[in-house]
Formats: structure tokens, sequence, C-alpha cells
């Protein structure tokens, strides 16, 4: 009623409206084509999704050709923290007895480690000859265990071991309880 | 193969190891470098956090008795704990630890019988064996029968004095040795020359033997005290295979 009430009210400028369905009277006729228009947005779609599809794997595909990315070593690498100078050490300058004491240490080691790696090269010649003779000895007796004894043990390696520790092993030692949190940093390429 | 049947017998031993269980002491240049590699470490290196709390609070500390005690309200009420007392308490914990020692009672007693002795070097199995007329200190072996190898033989000689559930590894399939040996003259004979022991190496890996011990005369000695037991020219042959 408000409707009627207004086209009476205004001079005859402004058209009246049938029902309030209709935006405005000029789109009249554009309003009922526009609803046949999905038809052609199904053909559409798909080509646009496609075209995307490939941009995106274009897109992969150059990522994959550039090289992969170095893993940093962590241990190469100082922890900017340690590079403050307030972190140097302040010890009194070493005197002229040290520095030559330490010289003729190191020569003492050289001379110590030499004779130890010789001694060491030396048991080793011994072992092998001793084989090498038992061998040929073996061999003088039977061709047939000569072979057996030749050939390779394949339960032999991969040997392991433990190595010894500065104190025996504690008979009913019962160590503290403790959890070991693992934070090292995994890279991937 | 009709060959000529050789005049030597054979026999294979073996020669089981008891690898030691802590590490030698360290010699005098050893120690010696040791130290300096210490103070060289040192030297170079910068304080770690734990170094700079502890310089930061005795400069607090410092600080603190030089004013005379003007800001009260600091110390009393809060228990703050100081890298020292940190120190200390690491200190005391180290050394309320008890770790079992190096020399053990058999090495007192010289018990030659057991594996508890001289942790820190190789221990080797002797034992008294009868060979012709003469009780000798041997490594053990046993007669080589055809149908077997060496190490067949060598591992039957090690169950024949130790029994069957002995864990040892041998290392390897061919001998470390020979000992050739000929029979004297009294029972020499054409087809009876003498013999030739081929020694094998085994580590042994458990340490429980138990349930071993079939004969009673047997020792676990070192490559040093091997001298004591072992005839000249057997200890010249067996010495050649042996590190230490």
């Amino acid at each position: 009623c408000l409707f009627s009430f207004l086209s009476s009210w205004l001079p005859q400028m402004v058209p009246s409206r049938g029902s309030h369905w209709q935006s405005s009277l000029l789109t009249l006729r554009a309003s009922l084509p526009m609803r046949a228009q999905p038809k052609k947005k199904k053909k559409v779609d798909p080509r646009r999704e496609q075209a995307q599809k490939d941009r995106m794997k274009k897109k992969i595909k150059k990522l994959e050709k550039a090289a992969p990315e170095m893993i940093p070593i962590e241990d190469f690498v100082t922890p900017p923290k340690y590079l403050d100078s307030s972190r140097v050490r302040s010890l009194p300058p070493l005197s002229f007895e040290e520095t030559e004491r330490r010289v003729l240490l190191m020569k003492k080691w050289c001379l110590f480690k030499q004779k130890q790696d010789k001694a060491e090269k030396q048991a080793i010649q011994t072992l092998i000859a001793a084989q090498q003779e038992a061998l040929k000895e073996l061999r003088l007796e039977s061709e047939e265990l000569y072979q057996a004894a030749i050939r390779r043990d394949e339960g032999l390696f991969p040997f392991e071991r433990e190595g010894p520790s500065y104190t025996p092993p504690l008979p009913g030692y019962d160590p503290p309880e403790g959890k070991c949190v693992d934070i090292t940093k995994v890279y991937t390429q | 193969t009709a060959a000529a049947p050789r005049p030597w017998r054979l026999f294979g031993a073996m020669c089981l190891l008891r690898l030691p269980r802590i590490t030698q002491p360290l010699q005098k240049e050893e120690e010696e470098m040791a130290a300096l590699m210490e103070q060289i470490e040192l030297e170079k290196s910068h304080y770690s956090d734990h170094e700079i709390r502890k310089l930061q609070e005795e400069e607090q500390l410092r600080r603190r008795k030089e004013s005379a005690y003007d800001d009260e309200d600091e110390a009393p009420s809060k228990m703050v704990i100081m890298a020292q007392d940190l120190e200390e308490k690491w200190e005391q914990k180290l050394l309320s630890f008890k770790a079992a020692p190096r020399i053990t009672d058999a090495d007192k007693n010289n018990n030659r019988t057991s594996l508890n002795r001289k942790l820190d070097s190789n221990l080797m199995l002797l034992v008294k064996q009868k060979i012709g007329n003469q009780e000798l200190w041997l490594l053990p072996q046993v007669e080589w029968q055809p149908g077997e190898t060496l190490r067949g033989t060598a591992e039957r000689a090690m169950a024949t004095f130790l029994g069957d559930h002995i864990q040892a590894k041998v290392l390897g399939n061919a001998p470390y040795g020979i000992y050739k040996y000929k029979f004297p003259r009294a029972i020499r004979t054409e087809d009876n020359v003498g013999a030739k022991v081929f020694f094998f190496k085994a580590f042994l890996q458990s340490s429980d033997l138990s349930q071993a011990e079939l004969k009673e005369d047997y020792l676990w000695v070192t490559k040093d005290e091997l001298g004591d037991y072992l005839k000249s020219e057997y200890l010249k042959k067996v010495n050649r295979f042996l590190l230490d």
C-alpha cells in the first residue's frame, strides 16, 4: 500500500513497478536471458582448472631443477655468542723456560711415538712371517688341509667388541635414572 | 689319492686369549704430554657460560662487601644458588662414588688360576699335558683326526679342556704359528719322525667359566709369565704370534 501511495503522490516521472523482483524496468529484458549463461561455464571451468594445474606443475618443476641447498655443517659454524670479545681468557704470558720446556717435550714425544710405531709394525711383520711359515709347513703336509686353512672365514667379520674402560665394572651397580632428549637438528634437502 | 703317509704327526693347539678389560697405565712421556695438551687447550679456549657466571658472581660479592652491606634487601631474602656452590656439590658427588679397584684380590694373592687378575693385559690358557713320558705345561693341544680341518682340531682341544659351553671367537681358518719337533731317537721310526703342532688363536667372549675346567692343572698367564712355564724352543715359536 506504501508503493501505491508513492506512485499517486509523486508526479508522473517515476514509472510504476509491477513487483519488487524487477530491479529496474530497463533490466527487465536482460534478467531472463541471463539464466541461460551457466551452460557456457561448464566448459570454461575444466579448462581453467587444467590451466591452473599446468601452472602449478611448471612451478614445481622449476623448483626441482634448482640445485638442492647445501646442508650446513653445524661444527664448522661458530655460534655468534662465542665471538664476543668479553669471553677471551686473560692469562699471564708464558715465560721463556716454559716455552723451552714445551718444545723439548714435543721433541721427546715425537721420538717416543716413532719408536712405538716402529715396534708395532715390526710385531705385525713377525706375525705375518709366522703365519706364512705355518701355512708352508701345512702345505707340505697335506694339500686339502691347506686349502681348508686358506679359505675365507665368513663368520669373522663384522667383528664387534667393547673396548676397555678405566675401572672394571662394579658388580651390582645401579646407574641413576635419567632421560635423554635428542635435540639434534635434522635437515632435509 | 695314494700318497705315501707323511712321517709327521699333526696336532692342533688353541691359544685362548682373555682380552684386557681396563686400560693400561700411561707411561711417563704419555702423562707429560697429556698434561701439556690440557694446558694448551685451556690457554686457547674462551670462557664458558659457567665460568662467566662464576666471574660475575664473584664481582657481585666483592662489590657487596666493599659497599659494606648497604643494600640488605637483596641477599637474605633471595636464595640464589651460586656457581661455586654448584661446583662444590658436583665435587662431593664425585667423591662419594666408589669405583671398582683396578688391582683385584687375585692380583694381590697372585692366584694364577683366576680370570680376574691382570685386567689390563691379555691372559692365555695353559694346561699341563702328558707328552711321551713327561708332564709339560702347554697350550691345550689334541691330535688331528682324519676327516676334520685343523681349526676343528683346535676347537676340539678347547672343548676337551674347558667343556662345550665356552663362547670363543676363533680368528680365521688359518694357523698362526707352528712348532715342529722330532721325537727322541728311542721312539723314532720310519713312519713316525716327529710332530707338528699348529697354533690357532681365539678370543674369549664370555667371562663366566663356572661350568668349565675338567682338568685341575690349568693357568691363565700373561705373555711375560709364559717364560716361567714353557720350554725355550716352544716359547720362542709361541712368542712370535703373540702381540702384547
